[in-house]
């Protein structure tokens, strides 16, 4: 029996755009293995870290078309339920004295940490989204940005199992730029699969005409929610991944800032698409290094600049502003990548 | 007065009218008739600039080309739309108050404003109601009186009879029989077509965004029996 | 009984910042479906405004509110030129996601421009200064606050029942395109719109800045993240509704820096939030959701 029994036309096309979208991403990562510095590594590793949240984003706001605010959040929220699971106990003894519930008695290892933090992030987005999947378009983005605020504040507040604005250290680093590597050309396939799924379909078709999908005997809410689930997995496991790398997380880097970067690279590529998600990415990703270079002040063809301080701010903001005028859907807009590549074969 | 030339109307990516050509003339009622879907209004939401077209339509020798919506009402184009679309949470004389929104002579406006609540007592009764609370009959009554309040050259008029019972269709036709004996230059769309033609000096039948075909009363009440079939409306 | 009536007025002066807030987006919301995120960034402008002042022409009080509320009316009218009007006929989620890019610029140009740090801006003080009214001690700011807060509501009501160009304002929440039909200029409508908001916001600095005295890049950020709360719990979009949202909002932070245990301090943004969740499960359109109109479709 072949494949195409089991799997649409969309779903087959889905594949081979997956495979291009994950050649890109190795070609990038084994460039940087081989010909990089430890800087540039870093960059990388970030770059693929966002790229999970992009795609994660993507499976929600992209296929339902409702703006999303509060995926940073759930990204730490992976990020400090496995660092609390993993780190070692004589460390935690030091860095959280005061925690509750045993939180500081026990470590785990990294694979049941992670598996933990992606259940219990899982389980968080599951119960907020029964709320959240009912709101009309504006209603669900004030929700969401609320929702972030709620679990700074929360992450701020209890210093005794966070750290709060302190650093919270001493977490096993297990991650390298293989293991990154590995995980988002998982997450491509996933996402892409999820995209040309029957969920997929009917959660892009609600977002057209909600009414008219639903005349059509598609439970919008149910499509949203599973959305919205499976798009704080791919969060939960950016926020595990950044931990496991760094050894170190904060609560400062899960809040607005990152949020709207990871909206600007979203809107840039184009929400409708995966390869939207990856491009957006990989140009703002690497666009930004150079502005931020600008940024400290360089010196360049012997004249020495001033410090720019929210000059990449900026440049983020032009960009969302005028992807927005000129081409709202993005650079792919409804394009992804392998459907390209077939239009320039003919 | 008014001129389409070879005029495609489009909703987004699709074309719904594939190149019409008509003339009103000043004083005259015309009349488009067709089934639904025909194009009537994406015909006239093509005039009154709502729609975008391509095609060349010209008014009192203006080319209404790149002339936004405003602009348009201000040469003397009014739309009565189809659906009405009073603004219901606003009073009567509200609604009839920015019908006359272009205009300077405040002593002309209110009397005008009196004029129609003359015309329509019901109207003066719920002068300060919310118009969305009149019946059907009602706000038909108003979306007239809101587009005439700004003094148009021509009045598009877009299936006034829709929805209502026999005997407010006649009161809405004999107001149509009046603004044409008082010399309003009227586009009249319809699907009553018995009614419409008693009306038209002129009509035009549409169907699926072509023109089937064209003429004085006569010629288009001969060829009635063709067209209560594609109307689907019983012409007797 | 002091302690009481101070939480009330504290209640209703936050309230009131709020619902002068809330209505600015309100208004802006009704007519053309834009979520606004830039508004905290006008009020950010009417701050850095009155150090400009200060520093360049003159400290007077006077001459330093009056400035900041026309330059916050007009940075208001400048976005929507340079910024809003493209994609002013875009659908909801563009309209909001251009203005995050908006804010996201402007907040940076402040930190470029000016500093990151705070500025101190000390002459509106002179506003807050405590009284005793019947034995109870209480904050002339407050009693600014309110009072101005009503004026500028009944101003605003008036402005929309009584004028013409009020009236075809509030059809244009109904059916902007029927509005342009009757000749009313789309162009005059919008930007009477972001002047009246942008009024508002100007308003609102002035009494934030009384209290706070100084400025920052995200000066505007956490007001106006509360004006979005209080517009969803009033219902986005209804004028009515961003005046209740915000007094409600003010009503429900004050009962909870009253309730809450001291130590629970920090939280007191996650609670509020919370309530307003929960609120919003009650009722998911908000508390007076604006019917949606387009005239009656057969
Ligand atoms: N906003 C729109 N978007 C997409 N297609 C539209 C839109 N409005 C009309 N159409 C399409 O254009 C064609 C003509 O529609 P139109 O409303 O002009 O017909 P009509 O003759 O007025 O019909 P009716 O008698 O039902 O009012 C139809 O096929 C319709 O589906
Ligand atoms: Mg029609």
């Amino acid at each position: 029996m072949s494949l195409s029994a089991y799997i649409s036309r969309d779903q087959r096309s889905g594949l081979v755009g997956s495979l291009l979208l994950s050649c890109l991403l190795i070609a990038v990562g084994l460039l940087v293995v081989y010909f990089g510095q430890r800087y540039q590594l870093r960059i990388v590793y970030a770059a693929y870290v966002n790229l999970l949240v992009v795609l994660g984003l993507q499976v929600f706001m992209g296929n339902a078309n409702i703006t999303n605010l509060s995926h940073s959040a759930f990204m730490g929220i992976g990020a400090y339920v496995a660092a609390i699971c993993v780190t070692p106990v004589k460390i935690k003894a030091i860095s959280l004295p005061q925690a509750p519930w045993g939180l500081n008695a026990f470590a785990l290892d990294p694979w049941v940490s992670a598996f933990i933090a992606i259940a219990i992030t899982a389980l968080l987005a599951w119960l907020v989204g029964l709320i959240i999947t009912r709101l009309s378009g504006i209603g669900a983005t004030i929700v969401s940005l609320a929702l972030l605020v709620i679990v700074h504040s929360i992450f701020l507040h209890r210093t005794d199992i966070f750290k709060g604005k302190q650093a919270f250290f001493g977490i096993p680093q297990v991650f390298d730029i293989n293991s990154i590597l590995i995980i988002s050309v998982c997450a491509i396939f996933v996402a892409r699969a999820f995209r040309e799924s029957h969920w997929g379909i009917q959660l892009r078709a609600s977002a057209d005409d909600e009414v008219g999908a639903r005349s059509m005997g598609v439970n919008v809410y149910r499509v949203r929610l599973i959305a919205w689930v499976l798009g704080s997995v791919f969060l939960a496991v950016a926020g595990i991944s950044y931990a496991y790398f760094l050894g170190t997380i904060s609560a400062r880097p899960f809040y607005f800032t990152h949020v709207f970067l990871t909206v600007a690279m979203l809107i840039l590529g184009g929400m409708r698409t995966v390869t939207g998600a990856v491009l957006g990415t990989l140009l703002i990703s690497f666009g930004l290094e150079g502005v931020r270079y600008l940024e400290t002040g360089p010196e360049l063809l012997g004249i020495k600049l001033p410090e720019l301080l929210g000059l990449s701010g900026i440049m983020l903001g032009v960009v969302i502003v005028v992807t927005m005028a000129f081409r709202s859907s993005g650079i792919t807009g409804n394009t992804e990548i392998e459907q390209l590549f077939n239009r320039w074969r003919r | 007065m008014l001129e389409l030339h070879n005029v495609r109307v489009y909703h987004g990516p699709i074309e719904a009218v594939h190149g019409l050509s008509v003339s009103v003339s000043e004083g005259q009622c015309v009349v488009l008739l067709g089934p639904n879907g025909a194009g009537k209004t994406s015909t006239l939401s093509a005039i009154a600039g709502v729609a975008s077209s391509r095609g060349q339509i010209t008014f009192n020798g203006h080319d209404l080309e790149g002339l936004s919506i405003e602009e348009r009402q201000r040469l003397g184009i009014a739309l009565a739309p189809e659906g009405r679309r009073i603004f219901s949470n606003l009073s009567v004389r509200e609604n009839l108050l920015i019908g006359a929104a272009t205009r300077t002579d405040r002593p002309g406006v209110a009397s005008d404003i009196d004029y129609w609540f003359s015309t329509f007592p019901v109207l003066h009764e719920r002068s300060d109601q919310a118009a969305g609370t009149l019946s059907g009959g009602e706000q038909q009554m108003l979306t007239i009186a809101r587009a005439l309040m700004s003094k148009p050259r021509i009045l598009l008029l877009d299936e006034p009879s829709l929805g209502l019972a026999p005997l407010i269709c006649k009161q809405i036709f004999a107001l149509i029989d009046s603004l044409k004996a008082q010399g309003m230059t009227i586009l009249l769309v319809e699907q009553n077509v018995r009614d419409a033609l008693q009306l038209a000096d002129y009509g035009y039948m549409l169907n699926s965004g072509n023109l089937m075909s064209e003429g004085d009363r006569e010629t288009l009440s001969r060829q009635g029996a063709s067209m209560s079939t594609l109307t689907g409306i019983n012409h007797t | 009984m002091d302690y009481a009536i101070q939480q009330v007025l504290n209640a209703l002066s936050f309230g009131a910042e709020y619902a002068l807030l809330a209505l600015g987006l309100a208004i802006v919301f009704s007519i053309m479906g834009l979520v606004n995120f830039a508004h905290g960034e006008i009020i950010a402008a009417g701050g850095y405004s009155m150090f400009a002042i200060t520093s360049l022409l003159t400290g007077n009080p006077f001459v330093v509110i009056v400035g900041a509320l026309l330059v916050a009316v007009l940075a208001s009218v400048l976005l929507e030129r340079v910024a809003f009007r493209p994609v002013r006929y875009a659908d909801a989620s563009t309209g909001l996601l251009t203005a995050f890019g908006v804010s996201m610029i402007l907040q940076n140009l402040f930190l470029l421009l000016v500093s990151p740090r705070p500025i101190a801006i000390t002459n509106l003080y002179f506003l807050n200064w405590p009284i005793e009214v019947a034995g109870v001690q209480i904050s002339t700011l407050q009693v600014f606050e309110t009072v101005t807060t009503a004026i500028a509501i009944c101003l605003l009501v008036v402005f929309l029942k009584k004028s013409s160009f009020g009236i075809a304002m509030r059809a244009a929440s109904l059916d902007f395109e029927m509005v342009r039909l009757m000749g009313i200029r789309a162009n005059r409508v919008v930007a009477v719109a972001f002047a009246v908001s942008g009024l508002l916001a100007g308003l609102a600095c002035i009494f934030i800045m009384a209290r706070r005295g100084s400025v920052d890049p995200t000066f505007g950020f956490n007001p106006v993240l509360k004006a979005f709360v209080a517009c969803v719990l009033g219902g986005f979009g209804s004028l009515p509704g961003a005046v209740l949202g915000g007094f409600l909002l003010g009503a429900i932070e004050v009962g909870m820096l009253v309730l809450l245990p001291q130590s629970y301090g920090g939280m007191k943004e996650a609670f509020v939030f919370g309530i307003v969740a929960l609120i919003l499960v009650w009722r998911p359109d908000g508390i007076l959701s604006p019917a949606v109109e387009k005239g009656d479709k057969l």
